[in-house]
């Protein structure tokens, strides 16, 4: 199975978290939904749904945990029968991601989270020079931003 | 707020040479309950230690041993001892001089009583 990103710098980062935690599916992107990075999908179209969803649950969770705790919520795992999704918040310096992946008995939800940090380090110690936070997301530029991701992931435009 | 466990993780702390104990969700590597010394990374010997436990006893049922009662990782600076019930597992970190047989025996009596 494949990793693929948008930026070369998040490969090894992600790709080292894959083979750690032994998780099947991996996915970077920012708040926004916008992709940066990919382990373990097929589909662009799968990629795109994925990314919506845990933008919106990354979205909804945030309000959730400032309308109960003050704060928002930055992690979510929700446990199925056979796989676990774990969505969670990785701040760097550079900017804020959203980070979701899908495990199944393979791995543990404490092996996630303990890679998951090791992750959001290397991902800082990574990421270049820049302050992408201050980069506006304007919504005519976010269709064609989301389809060239998905374009550089998978190959077409 | 203590929990049902604390007495048990009491009794094995009081061990010489134990460093921490805790009690483990063998398949969610997530600590039930625990103690630990000051500096001792709980969350990350629990899930890397359930794992181990795991793997190990997925390994002796596959090979036809049956269940695994009792593990054991020896490092250079101490050792790892690990029991398990149900999908509950008993992490022991304890210092090289410490006495496994003694371990051994009070783990496994602790292990007996999670039933």
């Amino acid at each position: 199975m494949s990793t693929r990103v948008v930026e070369t710098w998040l490969q090894a980062p992600l790709q080292q978290f894959v083979e750690e935690a032994r998780v099947t599916l991996a996915l970077l992107l920012l708040p926004s939904g916008q992709v940066l990075a990919e382990h373990g999908f097929t589909r662009s179209l799968d990629v795109a749904s994925a990314c919506a969803l845990a933008a919106a649950i990354h979205a909804s969770g945030g309000e959730l945990g400032r309308m109960l705790d003050g704060r928002p919520f930055s992690g979510l795992h929700h446990a199925g029968q056979d796989r676990q999704i774990f969505l969670a918040e990785a701040r760097t310096p550079r900017a804020t991601y959203i980070f979701l992946t899908v495990f199944d008995r393979e791995s543990s939800l404490g092996l996630v989270r303990l890679y998951f940090d090791e992750f959001v380090a290397r991902l800082a110690a990574a990421a270049p020079e820049g302050d992408m936070a201050n980069d506006p997301v304007l919504a005519e530029n976010f269709e064609h931003d989301l389809n060239r991701n998905l374009a550089a992931l998978f190959g077409r435009a | 707020m203590t929990s049902p466990f604390q007495a048990m993780i009491e009794s094995l702390m009081r061990l010489r040479g134990v460093s921490a104990t805790m009690l483990v969700d063998e398949h969610e590597g997530m600590i039930i309950d625990a103690i630990l010394q000051f500096g001792q990374d709980g969350d990350r010997v629990a899930a890397l230690a359930a794992s181990l436990y795991r793997k190990a006893r997925l390994s002796a049922s596959a090979a036809g041993l049956g269940g695994v009662t009792f593990m054991q990782l020896e490092a250079e600076q101490g050792r790892i001892c690990a029991a398990g019930h149900e999908e509950m597992v008993l992490v022991v970190v304890a210092a090289p001089a410490a006495n496994v047989g003694l371990m051994r025996v009070e783990m496994l009596k602790a292990v007996r009583g999670l039933a």
